[in-house]
């Protein structure tokens, strides 16, 4: 029996999301690949190597980095993976990290609601670059991939009650104990709302 | 292509999930040779569980498990899909999603393992709708029980907490300690409103059990457990293979071939993922592949013999199709905090709606409060709040400890004009077509869902909720049922209450598509307490051969 013969590769079952998004595309139709909008996944899967940046820019990723979080420290080389797959995925960010670098460094802010705040007033697209940065440090993630999963800062933060999934260390039956209690916010949003839009299971 | 030699064996399934493995390791142990073919590849625990670490959008159930071109699966539930195509108006409502590997669909499952009560085998003798089936509880009792072994089921003590399905023996593990915000959960129902909460039987380990560790409270039971405490169909697979059954993967079924008489079927051939195809014959053949692939690969291997697709005779196949309709409703408590994700996903439940007079006139429901860690999904919306800093590390951990999900499973019930069929536009890349299923969800489901509803704003009110979040629509439970639906009447059905379909003597279906109605809980315990049944049918008629 005639029939057209395929070579797929023998461990293609064993790729990663990343790669299985890409073996995807490939069966995909130009108009599927528009639609769903992932030609950035495509280039991303594909793509170059990651962004190069220089002492400058990361230097100025990281202090907008501390400031926006309001911590002392972060970890640099978390830092510079964020940087690399934040300017990747959109490579104006690069020049806008750097203006707010500069909005901040010429003023003095306090907190990071009064950088984030007057960040807005200044330039509206501050606010997407001022998501991209709080997206990385607390969900770990840059440019659709994972950066870090049990690092991420929302981890750091909820460590007294609960494990980032996968790595519970508690023993049998830890969850049957009292959680901490937590007090009702009182703090206010420093940028204006967005759509909030839950990803499909 | 074809190969140069046929394989053969006592028993060939098709499909090696829950159904298709128990009944090859039940059929091994008893010395009866067995090939069981896998449409999809063999992939271990350790990489679907670093697939998941690497994932962006963590709640994906399908998203470690990519599939190969040669067995594609759905890869979400949204609608159109890039597989199974659902039309109809409540398309949306039967966009299911499975998994074509070797182990089947349980590698992402909750782990809840529920008997179906007695009047669910009833349902038209007792209410007046939907179907009964060719079976009664009383019937499949020794095999649930044989199933829950099978597994590690755990569950409550019947003299302390009864769930309605009468029990010959105690479950094999003691219940799962349910967590903190469970426990709140179950208080607050129980002092504030008629109903109760009871403990989810679950096929998780509550000690060591089957050379599997006791559950760490991972948290990650969907899509997967990371250290095997929860059954899947993967440790049936390694079980049957040890008691000395084949299995092949990437072997993609696409005939059956039944003798002149059409009597008996004879073989079946699969194609490889170059399109090579093999043949192989037995003397009893199983299909378990999946309530959607089961009809699909009946439809799909459709001749002069059998214009209709095989064992269509009633016209049946593919009809019926049935699921668990859900209601969700995710909301921020008032109240102190519960932070759930402390422990396995599903743990407890309302089961006052699994029956009930009304059943006469709307279908019952179960609840689930679901126990899911919130952290990612209290970040992204804080972010979206616009807080950073400070204050978002405040929101977080206030969303993250406050945030309550629940949704229920509503019953499907069977109606013909709800069909499978084959696509006329898609195939894939072996020229196989992709399934198309038409749903228009039963008016019995919408008034359960209206109820659902109800109880859900009460709960909401009990628990001084805001920011409720209500899935719009109804969405799938993946529990689809009802493609090959079983009954006493062959114009009417295509299996008998042993699974064993009415036009070839020989052929079983090992799935919940031989389900008559759906109940509520879900579907795996039946599925595997069915399939083991089945496994008993082979041994004697295979003993007395």
């Amino acid at each position: 029996m005639a029939t057209e013969q395929r070579c797929f590769p023998a461990d293609l079952h064993l790729s990663t999301p990343n790669g299985a998004r890409l073996n995807r595309l490939l069966r995909m139709s130009r108009r599927d690949v528009l639609m769903g909008g992932m030609g950035a996944a495509l280039a991303g899967a594909t793509g170059a190597a990651a962004a190069t940046s220089d002492d400058a820019d990361i230097a100025a990723f990281m202090a907008v980095s501390q400031r926006l979080t309001d911590r002392d420290t972060l970890d640099m080389r978390i830092g510079h993976a964020l940087f690399a797959g934040i300017v990747h995925a959109t490579p104006t960010r690069r020049d806008q990290v750097s203006r707010l670098h500069d909005l901040m460094t010429k003023n003095s802010f306090a907190s990071a609601h009064d950088l984030a705040k007057a960040a807005e007033q200044a330039d509206p697209g501050f606010k997407d670059v001022i998501h991209d940065i709080m997206t990385g440090w607390y969900r770990g993630l840059a440019d659709h991939k994972v950066v870090v999963y049990r690092s991420a800062l929302m981890f750091d933060i909820t460590k007294d009650a609960v494990y980032p999934k996968t790595y519970a260390a508690g023993g049998p039956f830890y969850w049957t104990q009292t959680p901490p209690e937590v007090a009702v916010p009182t703090g206010e949003p420093a940028l204006s709302p967005s759509t909030f839009v839950v990803e499909p299971t | 292509m074809s190969s140069e030699q046929t394989l053969s064996a006592d028993v060939v399934i098709v499909g090696s999930g829950v159904a298709g493995s128990s009944i090859a390791n039940e059929l091994a142990r008893a010395g009866i040779s067995v090939i069981v073919l896998e449409a999809g590849p063999r992939v271990d625990r350790q990489h679907f569980v670093e697939n998941f670490r690497n994932l962006e959008n963590k709640p994906s159930y399908q998203g470690p498990f990519p599939s190969v071109p040669w067995a594609i699966h759905p890869p979400n539930q949204i609608t159109p899909n890039e597989y199974l195509h659902t039309t109809g108006p409540d398309a949306e409502a039967y966009q299911q999603v499975y998994l074509r590997m070797m182990g089947g669909t349980t590698w992402h499952w909750a782990g809840c393992a529920w008997r179906y009560l007695p009047s669910d085998f009833e349902l038209k003798s007792r209410y007046g709708q939907g179907r009964d089936w060719a079976l009664k509880y009383e019937d499949l009792e020794p095999f649930y029980y044989q199933a829950e072994v099978m597994m590690g089921v755990c569950g409550p003590d019947p003299s302390v907490e009864d769930l309605g399905s009468p029990r010959q023996q105690p479950y094999p593990m003691e219940a799962l300690p349910i967590s903190y915000a469970a426990q709140q959960f179950r208080k607050l129902i129980s002092e504030k409103t008629p109903w109760r909460v009871v403990h989810e039987p679950q096929a998780r380990n509550t000690r060591p059990y089957d050379n599997r560790p006791t559950c760490e409270g991972h948290n990650n039971c969907m899509p997967i457990c990371p250290i095997g405490a929860m059954y899947n169909g993967s440790y049936s697979v390694y079980h049957a293979e040890a008691a000395g059954a084949k299995f092949i993967p990437n072997a993609v079924v696409y005939r059956i071939e039944r003798d002149s008489a059409n009597k008996r079927v004879t073989a079946v051939h699969y194609y490889d993922p170059d399109k090579g195809s093999h043949r192989v014959t037995g003397k009893y053949f199983v299909i378990a592949a999946h309530c959607i692939e089961t009809a699909k690969l009946l439809l799909v291997s459709a001749d002069e013999q059998s214009p209709d697709g095989i064992a269509n005779s009633s016209g049946h196949v593919g009809r019926n199709m049935m699921d668990h309709t859900g209601v969700q409703v995710s909301f921020i408590s008032g109240d102190k905090a519960l932070w759930p994700g402390r422990g396995p996903l599903e743990t407890n439940v309302i089961d006052n709606f699994r029956d009930g007079a009304w059943r006469d006139t709307r279908g019952a429901y179960l609840v689930h409060m679901v126990d899911d860690n919130q952290v990612d999904l209290a970040t992204a919306l804080a972010i979206s709040k616009g807080y950073v800093g400070r204050e978002l590390e405040e929101q977080i951990r206030y969303l993250a400890s406050h945030t309550v999900r629940l949704f229920s499973h509503n019953e499907g019930i069977a109606d013909p004009q709800n069909r499978l069929t084959l696509s006329q536009t898609h195939k894939d890349v072996l020229g196989i077509p992709h399934p198309e299923v038409y749903y228009k969800l039963p008016e019995y489901t919408v008034k359960s869902c209206e109820h659902t509803r109800g109880m859900f704003r009460e709960l909401i009110g009990l628990m001084h909720g805001t920011d409720e979040q209500w899935t719009p629509g109804y969405f799938p439970q993946d529990h689809p049922a009802g493609s090959t639906i079983m009954g006493t009447d062959p114009k009417d059905s295509v299996v008998d209450g042993f699974c064993r379909t009415h036009d070839h003597e020989n052929l079983f279906m090992a799935s919940s598509s031989v389900f008559s109605s759906v109940g509520t809980g879900n579907i795996t315990l039946t599925v595997a307490a069915l399939a083991l049944r089945v496994a008993d049918t082979l041994k004697k008629e295979l003993s007395h051969a």
